[in-house]
């Protein structure tokens, strides 16, 4: 309470009722004074009431503006009031020689205050009017050389205590603005210092909350020379050593096998003793130092002995100076890919050769039935003999082609590049292809241009996908239609195109034509044999040579597959 | 006098059909193994002048053998056939990197296999 009550009158910005307090007391006082004493003259009781009702009017005026909280220059009328109340009440109390006159000083103490020269005029006219408000009243102009002189000396005097008063104040109000201003810009500051805080508080805990979730990979941070600095949760995961354990203890090398760094840091020419940091680590931040952004395989050591692969890309670290003042090393553990790249690899060669051998006894000795001079076979024999031996065939090209799209997803696809003849390619793919169409009633054209069109490319693949193109379309398209395979050349490339008239591929299935085991709904509608992997095949023979496969095709119309290859 | 053959292969079926074009060719089989060292063995005690080898089979590989027939001074004389059911590119270079002398894919033709070993052997008669 006390506390509000001294807010109220704060002295930095004192209520009108503040200021207007000490008036209405003394002018009570004096009053009470004139009234109780007998001794003290009182010739004007009417002009006593008259000065009282004033100011009592002016009190309430200032209580009304406290309470409105009223900042408007009407507030000066209550200290102009209050000269006139105490004008009266001189008046009442013997006119120039009224013990009172010094009372005027307080509210010329509040109009002096105010801010501006102005007021100090106010002041000085104030007192002026106040003094000779006696004079005024009685209709008499002063009577001596004495009171003209109290008339003009008094006001004058007051009017240096009002300058002076009037300068002060001015002089506190800019020393009370700087205060403020001073004191706003410091509040600004601590507002944008607690804004950092919490900014870098929560910039703390996000950096913190990465850092745990990171339990995938090692980040690990070191000096120069490779002592660790900085240990991930991750690295902890996958080497199996503490942070603890490791802070400023070890180094990365600790970490990595000896005879790796050794045989990298031989073949990076960094000879033993030869170099500031030791060849090992200089191997392992080669990278880093030659700013490439190279993600290198590297077996580490496990707490445990054990080993793992890892693929680790390794950052300089920079100082303020923009100096290398470390290295940070992100790992990935890459045993399982590794393993799971091996085991497909192991997966491949088994179905190799476990598929390939039975094919191969099956068809050598298909052959020594068939080729058998001492017993030879009869007509209808020999022909059992060439279905099971086309099958065997058809099953052995389904096991190359099995292989070679394993070879394709595995990555590892072999392209035996040299010259390839186009034409050469082309006609061998239709004569190939020529006793099925004939036997299903389809007519083959082969349109190629005068020039032999050589590029260069494997010629046994890009076979297979001429091959694949034609057989395709033969077997698409209905008895009597047409299979026209053409070879074209522009400035860059060699285009290959195989147009049929067939049943068409929906346009909707355009998009999966290329995926592994996919058959077009055409296809199965109309009993087509097929696996599904002859387009895929081709497709990955097309993009090995950096050509495009496109296609065009009408439901009902037929289909065109067009192969581009650079020349 | 005929050029002589070692042949080796796990799969009987096979081993018998290539025992049938060496036969054919002309040439003289002095032993048929099933496994690695069986053969490694046949080797050793017949040197022969020609050693057609199965790359997988259990045990050692045709691409061990070729390699220890390589690096033994005794057996200089024999010409390696390397016979794979692989089809890539890297078990062909694989096997020139052994010091394979010929190299076969399977399946093959008995007939081109015949004609193939007697061309092989021809220099040998």
């Amino acid at each position: 309470m006390w506390a509000r009550l001294l807010h109220r009158i704060s002295v930095d910005n004192p209520s009108p009722l503040l200021k207007q307090f000490p008036t209405t007391v003394a002018f009570v006082v004096a009053v009470v004074l004139a009234l109780a004493v007998p001794s003290l003259v009182l010739s004007q009781p009417v002009s006593l009431a008259a000065g009282a009702a004033v100011m009592l009017v002016v009190t309430i005026m200032a209580i009304r503006f406290t309470r409105n909280g009223s900042e408007t220059r009407w507030v000066l009328s209550v200290p102009i009031l209050s000269l006139l109340a105490i004008a009266l009440l001189r008046h009442a109390t013997g006119g120039t020689a009224s013990l009172f006159s010094s009372m005027i000083i307080l509210p010329v103490v509040w109009i002096a205050a105010e801010k501006g020269r102005r007021w100090i005029v106010v002041s000085i006219v104030g007192t002026s009017v106040a003094l000779m408000l006696s004079h005024l009243l009685d209709w008499k102009l002063p009577q001596n050389e004495g009171e003209w002189l109290r008339g003009l000396i008094t006001p004058f005097v007051f009017g240096i205590a009002a300058a002076v008063i009037n300068e002060l104040s001015r002089q506190a109000r800019v020393r009370a603005e700087r205060n403020a201003a001073m004191a706003g810009e410091l509040e600004g500051l601590l507002d944008d210092a607690r804004a950092n805080e919490a900014r870098l508080r929560s910039q703390d805990r996000l950096m913190r909350s990465i850092w745990d979730a990171v339990t995938e990979q090692s980040v690990i941070g070191t000096d120069v020379t490779g002592l660790i600095d900085v240990w991930n949760p991750g690295a902890a995961v996958m080497l199996g050593w503490t942070e603890k354990e490791v802070r400023g203890r070890r180094y990365i090398t600790d970490f990595h096998l000896e005879e790796e760094l050794e045989l990298r840091a031989k073949e990076l020419s960094y000879p033993p003793g030869a170099t500031v940091l030791n060849p090992g680590f200089s191997a392992l931040v080669e990278s880093a130092r030659l700013g490439r952004a190279e993600v290198p395989e590297w077996t580490q050591v496990r707490h445990d002995g054990s080993h793992v692969s890892a693929s680790i890309a390794v950052t300089p670290r920079l100082g303020e100076d923009g100096s290398t003042i470390g290295y940070l090393f992100v790992g990935t553990d890459v045993t399982q890919a590794l393993e799971v790249s091996r085991l497909k690899d192991e997966f491949v060669g088994l179905i190799s050769h476990e598929l390939r051998t039975p094919l191969s006894s099956i068809l050598g000795y298909l052959e020594l039935m068939r080729d058998d001079e001492d017993s030879p076979l009869s007509e209808e024999q020999l022909q059992y003999l060439g279905v099971a031996e086309r099958n065997a065939h058809r099953l052995l090209r389904l096991v190359g082609d099995l292989l070679f799209t394993a070879q394709v997803t595995s990555g590892r696809f072999p392209l035996d590049l040299g010259p390839a003849n186009l034409s050469e390619i082309l006609s061998a793919s239709i004569e190939t292809a020529r006793p099925t169409a004939e036997a299903a009633g389809v007519g083959l054209v082969l349109d190629l241009p005068d020039e032999p069109t050589v590029i260069r490319g494997d010629a046994l693949r890009l076979g297979q996908a001429c091959d694949n193109l034609i057989s395709n379309a033969v077997k698409f398209t209905p008895r009597g239609g047409t299979v026209t395979a053409s070879l074209t050349v522009t400035a860059d490339d060699a285009i290959v195109t195989v147009r049929d008239t067939g049943l068409g591929i929906p346009a909707a299935e355009i998009d999966q034509l290329y995926s592994r085991f996919f058959r077009a709904s055409t296809a199965t509608r109309n009993a087509v044999p097929g696996v599904g992997l002859g387009l895929t095949i081709t497709k990955a023979i097309v993009t090995a040579h950096d050509g495009e496969l496109d296609v065009e095709s009408e439901e009902g119309v037929g289909t065109a597959f067009i192969m581009s290859l650079p020349r | 006098m005929s050029a002589t053959v070692v042949i080796a292969d796990d799969d009987p079926d096979i081993r018998a059909l290539v025992a049938i074009a060496v036969a054919r060719a002309g040439l003289v089989l002095l032993h048929s193994a099933a496994d690695g060292a069986e053969a490694w063995n046949a080797l050793s005690r017949h040197r022969p002048d020609l050693a057609v080898l199965d790359v997988s089979m259990p045990g050692q590989s045709g691409l061990e053998l070729c390699r220890r027939l390589r690096a033994d001074e005794a057996l200089s004389g024999t010409t390696v056939v390397l016979l794979t059911a692989g089809v890539d590119q890297q078990s062909h270079e694989a096997g020139t990197l052994a010091g394979a002398d010929h190299f076969l894919s399977k399946p093959f033709s008995p007939k081109a296999l015949s004609l193939s070993l007697a061309e092989i052997a021809e220099p040998r008669r």
